[in-house]
């Protein structure tokens, strides 16, 4: 390739500018990076605060019940996606913010509700079943104050649960086989 | 030598108040000179025209004006002091469509909650070792949305595909080095010989 061939020497013909804004950071900062030690000395700080996050959960939880009670009374002004926000952006706080104070099993208990969440078509009964249970283990978790990633416990909770969405995707695919057969499922 | 951080001033912008500690908290064990903070993209955007900080770190899903919003407006309304800051957006999502939908809004990175320490300074130190280029199209303004490959890249390969490529390229090093020693075998040359010492007579015929 040579100079003059770039593009296959075509002009563009979608209308782009590209620009390449002072990189005034790197002049401020400087070179070399931060140290291990001050990055293991943030680290501790981070898994060392002292906040209590059950208000701050059971608050996530109040709203995702809210979302949940939504979806059982049929309101014809409420599109599918409206009704799943509801439930699912509380599941995301709850799974950005229990890692963060050290409720790791939170985080991997709502990181699964949040795949289920976002493949579903539509919060039918069977799909209110399953976000209750999610919704009743995290709220367990919390209740029990079960920190860190909840042991052979905790591990088995979240294969209850994977099963539980794995059976209703099972039960979906038989019930509309047609439609369902490119279907994504949630990965183990 | 490492970064100084001591001129730099960071908006965090976070309406989870023990969430905001953290990151404040955070920066100011890097170093940062001084962490401003807001607890909604309303907010975050009046105080990012007023105080024209270095980089701008906000949550996603927030009330009245989330961080999506609140990028699209720092890139494109008139009011913005810079259209190019730096938006590290945090969030609980990590789904693709999630992290498309942020990068078409003109953010720079993405940063998934929970994170570590590492993980904060890793999408800081990105921003300032390999800005991206800018992009004006009819429909969008922001950071370029491809990322380019850096070939003097020499730090860890983290992705399923770069670990198959490494363990396909270790194969064929074996590979090949099995076949030169077979060569060499057949030409009597011993592994110390160099090539270039070595006449070859070779008919392409």
């Amino acid at each position: 390739m040579t100079d003059t061939d770039d593009h296959y020497s075509m002009p563009l013909r979608r209308k782009a500018e590209f620009y390449t804004p002072p990189n005034h950071l790197k002049l401020k900062v400087g070179n070399g990076g931060l140290t291990e030690n001050i990055l293991n000395k943030a680290q501790a700080l981070l898994e060392n605060n002292s906040v209590d996050f059950t208000p701050l959960a059971e608050m996530y939880l109040d709203a995702m019940m809210k979302g949940i009670e939504q979806a059982r009374t049929p309101n014809a002004s409420l599109n599918k996606e409206t009704i799943i926000s509801a439930i699912l952006f509380p599941g995301m706080q709850l799974k950005a913010n229990g890692g963060m104070f050290q409720y790791e099993l939170v985080t991997h208990i709502a990181d699964r509700f949040i795949q289920f969440m976002e493949v579903i078509d539509t919060v039918d009964n069977d799909a209110l079943e399953i976000i209750i249970a999610f919704h009743t283990t995290i709220r367990a978790v919390i209740l029990g104050r079960i920190k860190g990633d909840g042991g052979k416990r905790g591990e088995e909770l979240m294969t209850a649960l994977v099963e539980a969405c794995h059976r209703y995707f099972e039960k979906e695919t038989q019930a509309k086989p047609q439609q369902n057969n490119n279907r994504y499922t949630i990965p183990e | 030598m490492s970064y100084s951080f001591d001129r730099v001033r960071i908006l965090v912008i976070e309406d989870n108040q023990p969430m905001l500690e953290i990151c404040r908290t955070l920066l100011l064990t890097f170093g940062v000179g001084e962490v401003l903070t807001a607890k909604n993209g309303e907010e975050g955007f009046k105080i990012a025209c007023k105080e024209n900080p270095d980089i701008i770190i906000a949550d996603w899903m927030m009330e009245p004006t989330d961080g999506i919003t609140m990028t699209r407006r720092l890139r494109n309304d008139t009011l913005s002091p810079n259209h190019y800051v730096p938006i590290i957006l945090m969030t609980g999502f990590s789904e693709k469509k999630r992290v498309v939908q942020a990068r078409d809004a003109g953010v720079t990175e993405f940063l998934v909650k929970p994170f570590t320490a590492r993980d904060l300074y890793k999408r800081i130190a990105q921003i300032i070792e390999r800005p991206r280029q800018f992009v004006r199209s009819e429909e969008f303004f922001g950071p370029d949305r491809r990322r380019k490959a850096d070939p003097v890249y020499k730090g860890p390969f983290k992705r399923d595909s770069d670990i198959a490529a490494m363990a396909a390229q270790d194969i064929r090093k074996k590979e090949a080095s099995l076949q030169l020693d077979k060569l060499r075998k057949e030409s009597g040359l011993l592994k110390t010989d160099k090539i270039g010492d070595i006449d070859f007579d070779v008919d392409f015929k």
